[in-house]
């Protein structure tokens, strides 16, 4: 937040921390980038953005007016002095002076503090309202292609920055040209010669800015990696998931080595360039110093001319400082910042232009079997196909068991029967419509899941079971049964509070919101439960005992079976015992379906599923074990 | 990996700058001082000139404009004003130039504080109890106070010293004007002090509800992940929550935005009437000196220079003030948690690398009554705990999560010993041991095993940090199976892992689990604990991990943690660990004969298999 905000402390500036790799990708042209964002950023508050306006226009202009009141006081002044003018002239001269200095400080509060607390906030509402859209529609596979997700990631710092940007444009406009053609003018009506200083102040200034943003983008290249590598080895020392293992290997002395090692060449780089830098800035400093010798010596040649009078003299001699720091924070500052902030808005303009999902039609397609045609599907940037040429149907009410080794391609599977991915090669078809041409909101009305990487909200109990359907009202009656379908442990039954839950349903379940954590365990079973709140009539199952110990899970995959009898089931797990009870079992490897059937069917063909189920069954065969832990069963 | 004695550059800071004592600002100060002594004295006294400048250049203002004047009046010769001009000129250069010096002191004054103060900080971090890690509040004020440590002792040097020379300035005008009309700046000193004292202290309400609008900020932050972070990306699409996010990211995000917006209001409020009351006294000097000016007791040159010096502190004032007492009050705050800091306990000497080999020889680890609840919590995760463990034999230790398992195994490692009861190492009370030689007697790998970004070779060395044995490290990757892995390694074992150094690579979760494995066979300990290192493979990959290690594990004693009982079965004890006791223990056919808890599980899991 600026204009002229401080300007007797000297600017730190031109610290271009954009990387090499990132530049490079810097394809939008600055212009393209200035046209695009531009128009974004003025749409969103055009009221404010116009309050805004003026006040920095009269906030520009009331600098220039200050220099020229200055001006009237020291002249009344010195002429009260020779006995010219009577007193009160000069009191009269007083009170214009302070009443500009006055109504430009108010000027500059109001203009600040209108930016910084009504139009960015207000600005920023808007752009994130934009980017949150936005990422609704996109879809959820463009969350796993990372060079999408890098635009993602960075969509709100590349919106900060367009705001930023448009900020600086603005501010150019509308206060410091207006104060600059305000000085000239005014410098040019006492002599026109003088006019002269503004460039004088200009050309050292913008030269030492723009060698300085050369030098330092060249060591911020060569020392982010370096300190990249200081913070890893700061937290193999100290960080919370290094800590107890580097202290019992007593790693501490090898680590802080490197670490010193790496801080020392990250320093001695940064010292070099600063001084180096500082040592053409000095030379620049010079210029200036002349420069200012220069008008000095034209002030006092005009004034001995009686060209201009004492008054304009200090006015103007006072102004100089000032002129001097504006000038450094236009460069300095705001074109510095522009320069660093053009790249990340690039990617704010680049998210937005990343194409949305298909499918338009909003009727949902009804319960009906879910049938694979040769679906293939391959993560973006990857030459391997994740799952490749599967073809089956889940009819109407089935249980279906996914199985396989780690990487078999289980939970993409998954995710193509869900319709949360679209497959590649080959089709979909929901109740004979195809995923693709139906609209997110259509296609999963009715189908429910619990995930491999469910989500731990730091919401209240109720909302973290009830998130998986918004619209629906989380009466006490249905969150109760859907905790105890899951096994969640003390539940609040009645709504009452119990130990585990102290404010019953609306126990905030984060340490950070100030209410309580969870275990693994019971996190799994409230992922369960979001996952049976939502009203479905098909329910995909990607490892949900994953964080449960064994004990539990017998449990819990009994009662899966039990609770999805009225729907169509999908299961995925690698505890292949526990996949008895489906209807059907299909068998993973490589991304290939290459079994399917049912328990009985599988295991009396030789094949995939029989070894892996051998390969788990032998630890549980009887007689084994009595000669120690270094015999194993494998041998 | 060798152990240097007082290699530390941290060492001279921690001796005497950085102890356990109460922080205060002073310490703003003594911490560059102490880290680098000469430039900080050169930014002190470069600031001290540099305070003085505006009053100086108000007399060399007021020598200039009455030179020219009598010059102008004919009563001096042309050449008077070469005097003034020239310090007028120097005045200026002054300010320009000696910002060289600063620039060099600061950057040095960085330079030093990053090689010494940073390094001090890691230093007292990692001698932490290790209580002080998991426990969530110290940790939080852990995290509070190691971030960018350097950057906030500079602003907090900066700000004192700005506001020093503010003070300076000011007073120093004050002299200037006091020696011209001395009642003047008495009745100024009357008018303003008050005033500013009144201006200031509004300001200082503002904190508590700043404090409130970050927590709204948090929220709406957490709103925003959720809404576009690539882990809810899932859920996200399917149950479709995106508009009630938005809506509750909206909700916080407005109570933050009008919180602020009360916050912005009070504090622009404050910061601009402190620089209109300035406007006003500056408005007061002038009316002042204008009427001794009118009486001829002044000089029109020294009433200009006066007054364009008042004029320029208006600028000054106008956000300088404000800032100086707002990051004041912030670092007030920064020193609070610095003493806080500091006065967090310290493990005896836990950096050392483990004792020599032959300084302990395990013969047996006797747990006696053995009672422990986590610093701070109420629950006791063990309760009357008794177990004996002798040397060579395997034991599996299992039960439920959160049955204490784990834990144990921290109180034995003596990452923990707040213990009620009596852990007796060969007989002896394991409190007794020093850190290193405790180390030397376990190696751990976790489920949570580091990933350290060193070479695969450094990686399997940290398993022992006294010296590098290269034949054992072959070895230990060779019986890890992890020789294909090496192979196809651009630089095999001197290859870095990880992304953070260029030419590295990134293993699969299943390699690092590997060199993690071979890390614990390399280290010669006497025991070695694994704490279901397997949790996140499929049973497959997971049977063949534990073939590995029992292969190579001959001939030591091992504990075992797992829930995979089939895999328990092959120790020579098993351990069921419930409810905070010892349930049963023995061989897997006195187990399953006795009909208990482990009965029980066993046959659930492997009723799976039936």
């Amino acid at each position: 937040m600026s204009r002229q905000k401080k300007s007797s402390v000297a600017p730190k500036c031109a610290q271009n921390k954009s990387s090499k790799a990132e530049r490079k990708r810097e394809k939008l042209s600055f212009w393209k980038i200035l046209g695009q964002g531009l128009p974004l950023i003025l749409r969103l508050e055009p009221g404010a953005t116009v309050v805004d306006s003026a006040l920095s226009i009269a906030h520009g202009i009331s600098w220039g007016v200050v220099v020229w009141s200055q001006q009237m006081f020291f002249d009344a002044a010195s002429q009260t002095a020779a006995g010219q003018v009577p007193f009160e002239t000069a009191l009269w001269g007083l009170l214009l002076m302070v009443g500009c200095s006055a109504l430009s400080q108010f000027l500059n509060g109001a203009g600040n503090f209108h930016i910084g607390a009504v139009l960015w906030p207000k600005q920023e509402r808007g752009v994130k309202t934009m980017i949150f859209r936005k990422a609704a529609r996109l879809s959820p596979s463009d969350f796993e292609d990372t060079e999408k997700l890098d635009y993602i990631n960075k969509a709100i710092e590349g919106a900060q920055g367009a705001i930023q940007m448009t900020f600086i444009v603005i501010s150019i406009a509308t206060f410091y040209v207006p104060y600059l053609l305000f000085m000239s003018w005014y410098l040019f009506s006492l002599k026109p010669v003088l006019a002269l200083s503004i460039l004088l102040v200009f050309v050292p200034t913008a030269a030492t800015q723009l060698v300085r943003a050369k030098v330092f983008a060249k060591t911020e290249d060569e020392t982010a990696p370096l300190r990249r590598q200081a913070e890893h080895y700061e937290s193999c020392m100290v960080g919370r998931e290094f800590f107890k293992e580097t202290r019992l290997w007593g790693g501490f002395t090898f680590f802080a080595k490197l670490y010193r090692e790496t801080l020392q060449n990250i320093q001695r780089l940064k010292y070099t360039a600063t001084m180096r830098t500082n040592r053409l800035e000095l030379l620049m400093r010079f210029c200036t110093v002349l420069g200012y010798t220069g008008i000095l010596l034209l002030l006092f040649d005009a004034l001995m001319k009686q060209e201009i009078t004492v008054g304009a003299f200090a006015a103007v001699f006072n102004s100089i400082g000032s002129l001097y720091g504006i000038m450094e924070e236009i460069v300095c500052r705001h074109i510095g910042d522009l320069s660093k902030k053009i790249g990340t808005v690039g990617n704010f303009i680049r998210f937005l232009e990343l194409p949305e999902r298909e499918g338009a039609q909003r009727e949902a397609p009804g319960w009906g079997d879910i049938v694979l045609e040769h679906v293939s599907f391959s993560y973006p940037h990857s030459e391997k196909r994740a799952v490749e040429d599967v073809s089956f149907t889940l009819k109407k009410g089935q249980t279906l068991a996914v199985v396989g080794e780690n990487g078999s391609g289980k939970s993409t599977l998954v995710r193509l029967i869900s319709g949360l991915y679209t497959p590649t090669e080959g089709r979909v078809l929901h109740n004979s419509r195809d995923t693709r041409e139906l609209s997110m909101q259509a296609l999963f009305k009715g189908i429910s899941a619990v995930f491999q990487n469910f989500q731990k909200y730091q919401l209240t109990l109720s909302e973290n079971i009830s998130i998986s359907a918004p619209e629906e009202a989380p009466e006490e009656e249905r969150l109760s049964n859907v905790c105890g379908m899951a096994g969640l442990e003390g539940y609040p039954k009645d709504g009452k509070p119990t130990e585990a839950f102290p404010e019953g349903y609306e126990t905030m379940l984060s340490r950070e919101f100030g209410g309580v954590d969870l275990s693994g365990g019971q996190w799994q079973r409230v992922a369960i439960a979001r996952g049976y709140f939502r009203p479905h009539n098909t329910i995909l199952l990607d490892e949900p005992t994953a964080a449960i110990d064994p004990y539990e899970e017998t449990r819990l995959y009994n009662r899966f079976a039990e609770l999805s009898k009225d729907a169509s089931s999908v299961i995925v797990t690698h505890r292949l015992g526990s996949v008895k009870l489906a209807d059907r079992i299909l068998v993973m490897k490589e991304g290939r379906l290459v079994q399917e059937g049912t328990h009985e069917e599988l295991l009396s063909q030789e094949g995939e599923y029989r070894r892996l189920y051998e390969a788990q069954k032998k630890w549980y065969e009887e007689g084994r074990g009595q000669e120690g832990f270094a015999e194993s069963p494998a041998q | 990996m060798k152990r240097e004695k007082k290699g530390h550059s941290g060492a001279d800071l921690t001796a005497d700058a950085m102890s356990s004592r109460k922080y205060t600002a002073l310490d703003f100060l003594r911490i560059p001082f102490a880290a680098c002594p000469w430039q900080t004295a050169l930014t002190l006294t470069n600031k001290l000139i540099k305070a003085l400048v505006p009053s100086l250049q108000a007399a060399a203002t007021a020598a200039f404009v009455d030179t020219a004047l009598s010059i102008f009046q004919g009563v001096s010769p042309g050449g008077a004003i070469a005097w003034p001009l020239l310090s007028l000129i120097l005045l200026v250069a002054f300010g320009y130039l000696s910002w060289y010096a600063d620039s060099y002191a600061s950057a040095k004054l960085e330079m030093k504080l990053t090689l010494t103060y940073r390094p001090a900080m890691v230093e007292k971090r990692a001698r932490l109890r290790y209580e002080h890690i998991e426990n969530s509040e110290s940790w939080e004020l852990i995290s509070r106070t190691c971030r960018e440590p350097v950057e906030r002792i500079l602003q907090g040097f900066t700000s004192i010293v700005d506001g020093a020379s503010l003070l300076i300035t000011v007073a120093s005008l004050l002299c200037v004007l006091m020696a011209q009309v001395w009642w003047a700046g008495l009745l100024i000193l009357l008018v303003s002090i008050p005033l500013f004292w009144l201006s200031l202290r509004a300001g200082q309400k503002g904190y508590e509800e700043d404090k409130k609008a970050k927590v709204y900020n948090r929220r709406a932050d957490y709103f925003q992940e959720v809404l576009l972070g690539r882990k809810s990306a899932e859920e996200r699409g399917l149950f479709g929550y995106e508009s009630y996010g938005e809506k509750r990211w909206g909700e916080a995000f407005e109570k933050a935005r009008k919180i602020n917006l009360r916050v912005t209001m009070k504090y622009f409020i404050r910061i601009k009437s402190s620089s209109l009351l300035t406007v006003v006294v500056s408005a007061l000097i002038s009316v002042v000196l204008l009427y001794s000016l009118s009486q001829g007791e002044i000089s029109t040159g020294m009433f200009i220079g006066l007054v364009s010096a008042a004029l320029n502190l208006v600028q000054t004032m106008s956000w300088q003030l404000g800032d100086v007492m707002e990051s004041l009050a912030k670092n007030r705050e920064y020193m609070k948690d610095l003493t806080a800091f500091f006065a967090l306990s310290e493990t005896q000497d836990p950096l050392t690398v483990p004792a020599p080999m032959d300084s302990i020889s395990f013969e047996s680890i006797e747990c006696r009554n053995v009672s422990f609840r986590y610093p701070g919590t109420e629950t006791y995760i063990l309760k009357d705990f008794n177990l004996m463990l002798k040397k060579g034999i395997h034991y599996a230790f299992v039960g439920i999560n959160g049955a204490g398992k784990t834990t144990l195994t921290k109180l034995l490692t003596g990452l923990y010993d707040t213990f009620e009861g009596e852990i007796l190492l060969n007989g002896r009370d394991i409190r007794s041991y020093t850190q290193a030689e405790l180390k030397s007697l376990f190696a751990v790998v976790y489920q949570d095993f580091a990933r350290y970004e060193v070479t695969l070779r450094e990686n399997i060395a940290l398993g022992d940090a006294r010296k590098e044995r290269e034949e054992d490290i072959r070895s230990a990757a060779e019986q890890m199976e992890l020789s294909p892995v090496i192979d196809s390694l651009p630089k095999g074992m001197d290859t870095p892992l990880g992304k953070i150094k260029e030419g590295g690579a990134e293993l699969s979760g299943g390699e690092w689990q590997r060199v993690a494995i071979a890390r614990a066979l390399y280290s010669p300990a006497q025991i070695q604990i694994l704490d279901e290192p397997t949790a996140a493979l499929d049973p497959t990959a997971e049977s063949h991990l534990y073939e590995l290690f029992g292969r190579v594990s001959a001939g030591k004693s091992t504990i075992f943690i797992t829930h995979r009982l089939g895999a328990a079965k092959l120790a020579d004890e098993i351990v069921v660990i419930n409810n905070g006791k010892v349930w049963e223990k023995g061989t897997h056919e006195e187990l399953i004969k006795a009909g208990g808890i482990y009965a029980e599980m066993f046959q659930a899991q492997r009723s799976w298999y039936e």
